[in-house]
């Protein structure tokens, strides 16, 4: 098995930013595509309560990640699915 | 689990726990507290002060107090409660800056009176402690810095599950009391922290929600609505039925109301209405109330029109939400402890107190283990001064916390009436105290000054009962309490907790007079007189 490396510094602020960054995105997402859509009243409370449960769980593990680098490109990319599907969505649903 | 996972764990562990743990002692001590917060107000007003009119006349106040200040109409709260801490019956405010309310109440005689007087409430003032941990600042500048404490605190707790899982089973129940204090303290840590722990993760993911949902609703409005969070919060309003129509109308009486809201929802208990635009056909009424069968946020409401009785909004009436506010609302009710009555108030005191034991541990534990030990025949040792330095913080925040919030709760029924501002003085006794203890803690060392703040909270707590004791004995001297059972819960449970002090004071002096000397919890004086041997 690969060794961790400890990469403090590069680990913390992976998972700080682009921890956020994808719970706004998933939260985000199911804001447009669950129960009702996007302009359901009042289902916005639920979407911004979805928002730190996502973010502070990848901030917690993401030290399992071997290293920095790795931490920055797994996230990197699971943000750029998940704000492909954003856009996708606020250009094809109205 | 791998050893080395383990390891890095540890080292987020320390660290998140280091930084967030006093901070995080203070809002949990003080939260404990909170939960209690109607009891507290009660203990803190003086029994019948005023007399407050009779519910059966309300109708009658309105009637009369709009016809006299027709400014009252745009909004004003009609109080349903009879407990000593309510102060009038009828009370508006001049806008939403303005912090002296005025009151309307009908005399005996069958004068309708005003008053306008500056109101706060000691219950207030240690929620505030709990939301702030006590940081002042403009621009709740508090909240947003415990906002990122509670992240952190989140962080912590996931790592700390993440060290303790290898050795679960093996260690939960064992509390090893015995000369290895550190493995007992540690014992200690682990086991309250499992058990804990679903309350725990529930109070830090909505804590960082309390704290932060300003920016994180704009960051939202911003990546996912495109701007149009603000219509969509419009839409949601619960006042939107309630159409804007100025021509003059008679409203129903209160009971008639009353009446409609509790066939909406039978074990809803209302506690105020507010109403807004009084005399007009778009008036509106929210009926705030309790209902100990669901959970809720807090108080929970329905909306009713005045003119009409048509209930306008359930959204926030507990039991009758919708999907999307009751599902927030039980997220609400698991940090608040409102479902369930008074056992689970009591368990998430319970809770909040050993959550505060928690924080401290891990900072006991974090000195421990940095703790420099005396070779046989070496001499003694001196400790670092960060351990030293993390020692006396320790002490002087967590007991001064302790002592500043007990002095102030006591000095509210000495001062309560006699001072103009008691605002001022609350803020002034609160920190005076909590900065002299941890100063005090400074200058005399983390061992000393336990012992001594110790003490110090053990008279201050026991100086609630005490008070209300005094009152009774001499009413001359004017802080007679209430004599509610409420009132006399916080009594109880304050001299109790005073016992707690007492024991721990005494345990406290036992390891400072006879316990090892190579630590930081060894008195000068002791090392001293070992060193002239």
């Amino acid at each position: 098995m690969k060794e961790i490396r400890p990469d403090w510094i590069s680990k913390t602020l992976a998972g700080a930013i682009l921890g956020f960054s994808l719970a706004l995105a998933l939260a985000g997402l199911f804001a447009w595509l669950g129960p009702g859509g996007l302009g359901t009243p009042n289902k916005f409370q639920l979407v911004m309560w979805l928002v730190p449960p996502i973010w502070l769980t990848t901030l917690s593990l993401c030290f399992l990640f071997t290293s920095g680098t790795r931490a920055w490109l797994w996230l990197g990319g699971a943000n750029l699915i998940a704000y492909a599907g954003l856009f996708a969505c606020r250009q094809l649903i109205h | 689990m791998r050893s080395d996972v383990v390891r890095l764990y540890k080292v987020v562990h320390t660290w998140t726990g280091i930084t967030a743990g006093m901070f995080l002692f203070i809002a949990f001590y003080a939260g404990s507290i909170t939960v209690f917060a109607e009891p507290l107000a009660r203990w803190a007003s003086s029994p019948a002060s005023v007399r407050l009119t009779a519910l059966a006349q309300s109708d009658e106040l309105i009637a009369r107090t709009l016809a006299a200040r027709p400014d009252a109409a745009k909004e004003f709260t009609l109080h349903l409660g009879e407990t000593e801490d309510l102060w009038a019956r009828l009370t508006w405010r001049k806008g939403k800056d303005d912090k002296s309310p005025w009151s309307a109440d009908i005399s005996s005689a069958g004068d309708l009176r005003f008053a306008r007087s500056y109101r706060s409430s000691l219950s207030d003032f240690v929620d505030n402690i709990h939301r702030t941990a006590g940081i002042p600042g403009a621009n709740d500048i508090g909240e947003t810095l415990m906002g990122v404490v509670s992240a952190v605190y989140a962080v912590a707790l996931v790592s700390g599950l993440i060290v303790v899982l290898p050795s679960l089973v093996k260690d939960l129940f064992a509390l090893r009391i015995g000369p290895n204090l550190k493995r007992m303290w540690l014992d200690a840590h682990n086991v309250v922290g499992v058990v804990s722990l679903p309350f725990h993760i529930v109070i830090a993911l909505s804590a960082v929600v309390f704290c932060l949902h300003e920016p994180l609703y704009d960051a939202l409005d911003y990546v996912v609505y495109d701007g149009r969070l603000k219509s969509i919060m419009a839409t949601s309003n619960p006042f939107t039925a309630i159409k804007k129509d100025e021509r003059p109308a008679s409203m129903l009486p209160v009971n008639v109301l009353l009446d409609r809201v509790k066939a909406a929802s039978p074990s809803f208990v209302p506690v105020e209405m507010r109403y807004r635009n009084a005399g007009l056909r778009g008036a509106s009424v929210q009926v705030w109330g309790y209902d100990t069968r669901y959970m809720t946020r807090g108080k929970g409401f329905a909306v009713i029109s005045p003119v009409t009785g048509e209930i306008a909004n359930t959204d926030y009436l507990p039991g009758r939400e919708g999907t999307w506010t009751g599902i927030v609302a039980t997220f609400f009710a698991l940090h608040f402890a409102t479902f369930g009555g008074d056992i689970v108030r009591v368990c998430y005191f319970l809770l909040g107190i050993a959550g505060a034991f928690l924080f401290y541990s891990g900072n006991l534990l974090w000195i421990e283990s940095r703790r420099r030990t005396e070779r046989r025949h070496g001499g003694p040792v001196n400790q670092k001064t960060s351990t030293r330095t993390m020692a006396a913080a320790t002490v002087g925040v967590c007991l001064g916390v302790i002592c500043a919030i007990s002095i102030t709760i006591v000095a509210e029924r000495w001062l309560s009436g006699r001072v103009a501002n008691i605002d001022v003085w609350r803020n002034a006794i609160y920190y005076c105290v909590f900065l002299g203890s941890v100063l005090w803690s400074f200058l005399r060392g983390a061992a000393a000054a336990s012992v001594e703040l110790l003490w110090l909270a053990a008279i201050a707590t026991a100086a609630i009962p005490l008070t209300t004791l005094t009152g009774w004995t001499s009413p001359a001297l004017g802080v007679q309490g209430s004599a509610s059972l409420a009132a006399l819960g916080v009594d109880l449970v304050a001299l109790f907790s005073a016992l707690c002090f007492v024991w721990m004071a005494r345990s406290a002096a036992h390891r400072v007079e006879f316990g090892t000397a190579d630590s930081v919890w060894a008195a000068p004086q002791r090392q001293l007189r070992e060193a002239a041997r």
